[in-house]
């Protein structure tokens, strides 16, 4: 018996494919093409992110092919279609000593270094619904459903998983929950991980944990806060249950125009001080207004504010008047509200956003969120190039600053990026993607308890 | 572990880390730190046994340096360490149960810094609760965490046990405003968990220890999330004509996104206690700051709006004065408890009369002006429109006042042979109608039991249900509270809530910590692995490893 044969036996030859260690690529299917499937790489995130190379030990030697084109590989995605199905394809790659690394809807394996057998475990068949309780205001999802296909069932019923950024909607929700990104956090609804109440994922040995669903509760450490962000090192989450809302009954949104960077970050506070609670934030700089923006006239300085708010109409209302009268405060004034509806159409209504993706995304506090814009554009200058940037995703922690670096005209990386961080990181912010390294003692130590053959995931968060 | 302990080397070496003062072995110390505030550690209490299980040393540091040597200390010598706040925890989570070094905190209790700018403190686990809001209001800003414990209770207390206070339905739980802890584990290291979630990658390690009370190691400081102190408080007392009326109401006003500070829900046994219990306490001093005094003797009861209740045998009066704070004599207390089937049943029968009008509902908001005056409106409107009927503020701004007085009424009770302990347990609200009826109906086999629903979330909410039994001696006083809490605690499993939704796990609820999480206790045995791999920090408790007792 080899672990292939294994696989098929788990989840059937459809749904086991071999990939060519060499490329990466899924050579296809052991028992051929499967209807309904996507052939190619798809474009969507892939959880678990690479590392170093893997010192894990080689499985027992695979002899002879089974079924398909190809089995001289080491490497396969499977994609099962239930959590007992990975559960069980996990016990009998532990077997082997075989590599487990979780791959979100439609992602691509990343690890495919020829060492060592790896059996890449695709989301993409978790793709149900469980349960929906609209009592409590909780769906329990599987992980390969993304935000988008849980939007689509939710909003018939006048619910929703809330205002998140784009990334909420496009990635799989094991993805999003298994790896930390500032693309999940929301003024309104705080960081996406706050709106889990359970989580289903199966560990190293096979055995499936749900952490029990309560509003709160007080029997010892929050256990899927294990499982959350520990990029599939932990358990492989197969599901989770996440609190929901009924859509707003009003939504409003309004752009301002402020003096500077600095006075849209004042009037942002002042008025998340006097509770605001928008459900949209973001402040551009001039520059940065005007790249997204085509013909916006605005003077070099100064910086534009688009905000939502949402709830009850009164409520929405009175967020919105908060952050006007925090505006006013600061100098600042109302300004055409098309830019604000065309910023949110951006972001949650897929209309596409112009230019590069900002190269450089850096988490500050509130206090050094500033201090933090103008050491990148300063190191920039200096570097005879220039950035701009938007700030954004305002919670309890702070804002995340997403700058985007030009020199000579093209995207600046390399020096000038390392620069920048460097910058970012003298004035106080935090690069993302940052380990607490003081912990990787025992984060290694919860992982030879939980998984003495390190099957997990190997190589990441090492 | 404990019986190897050579006592006089214990006490050279602490006394070598510590200096004298901060050191005790005396007999007095080691039988106070012996318990905490568990109401089954007082029934023997009451008769004079003496604990069955004492510290060998108490300790007090003043930093967190003498915390590492302290743990490194009993590392070499294996024997536990137990972490000691207020000692007001209910589950027994600061017994000692195999001896070794209870570490008082108290003395590290220094409020560091305040950060107005990022709303978060820095403060030491010592601090005493009441000391540290008093402190940030000076500055103009609220924790927003006031337990009824708030007198008796540490910061440190409070997250290791993932506490909550009255107003959580606003600032949410401790462990909603935790933003880093510092940690000495079991290895004897100091850990710092402060970052911002979303930008470190790995586990969250700071809800990995909120919760440990004490098991995988010592919280000796935080940082905190802060709120600007109120600018504006608005209470409220509506009347629902039952508990699944009221229960709908504020599922009604959470789902709309609206976030009243607190919501409480009496059912009819309680609104009648609350309501005797508001009366009486009007006519005393106030006390909002200062605990309350001893509860007074004197004074006739209150008149009942509309026709007594029956009261066969007195029970319903001995129960109002149990809620006024009287002091029951010791006769009247067993005649009224010891009939407890009878007292639930005619609670059924006052009930009735009761729900002629109703179960009371107390709401109240808190925070910047504009805001809170705006939430407030649409909060009472959509009370009314799920049917609750107001009946003005006074009933709201009455609880306010004397929101922390009910912990101090267990004493006469306790006194007079009887005991009394609380329950409280949470689940979503489809879940929330079976827990209260299966809850109810498991300890009201045993004991006189009454309910609040308190602590409201938009998907679901905690239920506190306070229940009151004797028995004739302390064996069969201990053997009835143990039955309690087994069917209680059974049944709340059985429709899915959780065991404990703010007072921790203890050695109380140990036994049940099993059936609490299933297979996920194997996560939270590895982390106690991890962190404390020589088993030293407070051995025993949580369901972890060995065993309790019970």
């Amino acid at each position: 018996m080899t672990l292939e044969r294994e696989l098929v036996d788990c989840v059937g030859a459809a749904h086991v494919e071999a990939i060519d260690p060499r490329t990466g690529s899924v050579i296809g299917a052991l028992a051929g093409p499967v209807t309904g499937t996507s052939a190619g790489p798809s474009t969507g995130p892939v959880t678990g992110t690479s590392a170093g190379p893997s010192t894990g030990p080689i499985a027992g030697p695979v002899t002879g092919a089974s079924t398909g084109p190809s089995s001289s590989s080491l490497n396969w995605r499977v994609t099962p279609g239930s959590a007992s199905e990975v559960a069980e394809v996990i016990r009998r790659a532990r077997g082997y000593k075989a590599a487990v690394h979780p791959v979100g809807a439609g992602g691509r394996p990343t690890r495919v270094a020829g060492d060592r057998a790896r059996v890449h475990v695709s989301t993409r068949r978790l793709d149900q619904v469980l349960q929906l309780d609209e009592t409590s205001l909780l769906v329990h999802a599987q992980a390969g459903l993304t935000g988008l296909d849980l939007e689509r069932v939710l909003g018939p019923r006048n619910l929703s998983i809330g205002d998140y950024p784009p990334a909420v909607l496009t990635s799989s929700i094991g993805g999003i929950l298994a790896v930390r990104t500032p693309g999940k956090s929301s003024v309104r609804h705080g960081f996406f991980e706050d709106a889990v109440v359970g989580v289903s994922a199966v560990l190293a040995d096979g055995r499936t944990v749900h952490t029990r669903v309560a509003p709160r509760r007080s029997t010892g450490p929050d256990l899927s806060r294990a499982l959350c962000g520990s990029e599939g090192t932990i358990g492989f989450i197969t599901s989770a249950v996440l609190r929901i809302h009924v859509r707003p009954e009003a939504r409003l949104v309004a752009a301002y125009l402020l003096p500077s960077i600095d006075a849209a970050v004042s009037a942002v506070y002042l008025a998340l001080h006097e509770e605001a609670a928008p459900s949209g934030l973001r402040i551009f700089d001039a520059h940065e207004a005007r790249a997204h923006f085509e013909g916006l006239e605005l003077p070099t300085s100064s910086a534009l504010l688009c905000a939502c708010t949402a709830g009850p109409t009164d409520l929405a209302t009175c967020d919105r008047d908060l952050i006007t009268s925090a505006v006013r405060a600061e100098g600042g004034a109302t300004t055409d509200q098309a830019l604000a509806e065309l910023w949110w159409r951006r972001l949650h209504a897929g209309e596409p956003t112009p230019g590069p993706s900002p190269s450089l995304q850096v988490m500050a506090t509130p206090s050094k969120v500033r201090a933090v814009y103008h050491a990148v554009i300063a190191e920039l200058a200096n570097l005879g190039g220039s950035a701009r940037a938007h700030i954004s995703r305002f919670n309890a922690d702070g804002a995340v600053m997403f700058a985007t670096l030009e020199r000579g005209g093209a995207p600046a990386g390399g020096e000038a990026l390392a620069a920048a961080e460097r910058a970012a990181q003298a004035a106080g912010g935090w690069l993302l993607g940052t380990r607490a390294e003081q912990l990787d003692t025992y984060l290694r130590a919860l992982r030879d308890v939980l998984d003495p053959d390190g099957i997990m995931n190997p190589g990441v968060l090492a | 572990m404990a019986a190897a302990v050579d006592v006089e080397r214990l006490q050279r070496e602490l006394e070598a880390i510590f200096g004298p003062r901060r050191v005790s072995l005396r007999d007095v110390d080691l039988e106070t730190y012996a318990r905490d505030m568990w109401p089954r550690a007082l029934l023997g209490y009451r008769e004079g046994h003496k604990a069955p299980t004492r510290p060998h040393a108490i300790v007090w540091p003043e930093q967190v340096d003498e915390v590492v040597a302290v743990v490194n200390l009993a590392r070499a010598q294996r024997i536990p360490i137990v972490p000691y706040g207020g000692g007001s925890g209910v589950c027994g989570g600061a017994v000692p149960l195999l001896g070794g070094i209870t570490i008082d905190t108290k003395r590290m209790q220094q409020l560091r810094a305040v950060h107005a700018a990022e709303l978060i403190c820095d403060v030491e686990a010592g601090l005493s609760g009441e000391r540290f809001e008093r402190e940030l209001l000076r500055r103009g800003y609220t924790f927003g965490h006031f337990p009824s414990s708030i007198y008796c209770s540490t910061v440190g207390g409070w997250l290791a046990t993932r506490a909550a206070g009255q107003l959580s339905t606003k600032y949410g739980k401790v462990e909603d405003r935790c933003a880093g802890l510092t940690v000495v584990t079991g290895r004897g290291e100091v850990i710092e968990t402060d970052g911002p979630s979303r930008a470190l990658r790995g586990p969250n390690w700071t809800q990995l220890l909120l919760g440990s009370e004490g098991t995988l190691g010592v919280i000796t400081s935080a940082r905190l999330r802060l709120s600007p102190a109120p600018q504006l408080r608005v209470f409220r007392g509506f009347e629902v004509d039952d508990i699944a009326a009221g229960v709908a109401a504020i599922r009604r006003v959470l789902q709309k996104g609206l976030r009243p500070a607190v919501v409480r829900l009496y059912d009819e046994l309680d609104t009648l206690m609350s309501s005797f219990s508001h009366h009486d306490a009007e006519a005393e001093t106030e006390h909002v700051i200062a605990p309350p005094p001893p509860p007074v003797e004197t004074g006739a009861l209150p008149a009942w709006p509309g026709p007594p209740p029956e009261a066969p045998d007195g029970v319903v009066a001995r129960l109002i004065d149990f809620a006024k704070g009287k002091r029951l004599r010791h006769a009247v207390t067993h005649a009224a408890l010891g009939k407890s089937q009878l007292v639930n049943r005619l609670v059924g029968t006052v009930a009735e009369r009761i729900a002629r009008r109703g179960c009371r509902l107390i709401i109240g908001l808190e925070g910047a002006r504009i805001r809170t005056e705006v939430e407030a409106a649409l909060t009472f409107h959509e009370l009314e429109a799920a049917g609750a009927r107001d009946k003005g503020e006074d009933p709201g701004w009455a609880w306010l006042k004397h929101r922390y007085a009910v912990s101090y009424r267990m004493s006469p009770v306790f006194r007079d042979g009887a005991f009394v302990d609380t329950m409280e347990v949470a689940a979503s609200w489809e879940q929330l109608a079976d827990l209260y009826h299966s809850v109810r109906t498991a300890i009201g086999r045993h004991a006189v039991v009454m309910a609040h629903f308190s602590h409201a979330y938009p998907d679901g909410c905690s239920i506190y249900f306070t229940f009151a039994g004797t028995a004739g001696d302390a064996a069969a006083a201990e053997r009835l509270y143990d039955a309690i809490w087994r069917d209680g605690l059974e049944a709340t499993t059985r429709v899915g809530g959780t065991i404990s939704h703010h007072h921790g796990v203890g050695l109380l609820k140990a036994p049940f910590m099993a059936a609490e999480h299933r297979e996920a206790m194997t996560i939270f045995e590895a982390a106690k692995a991890a962190l404390d791999p020589d088993g030293i920090c407070n051995p025993g408790k949580m369901g972890l490893g060995a065993r309790g007792r019970r």
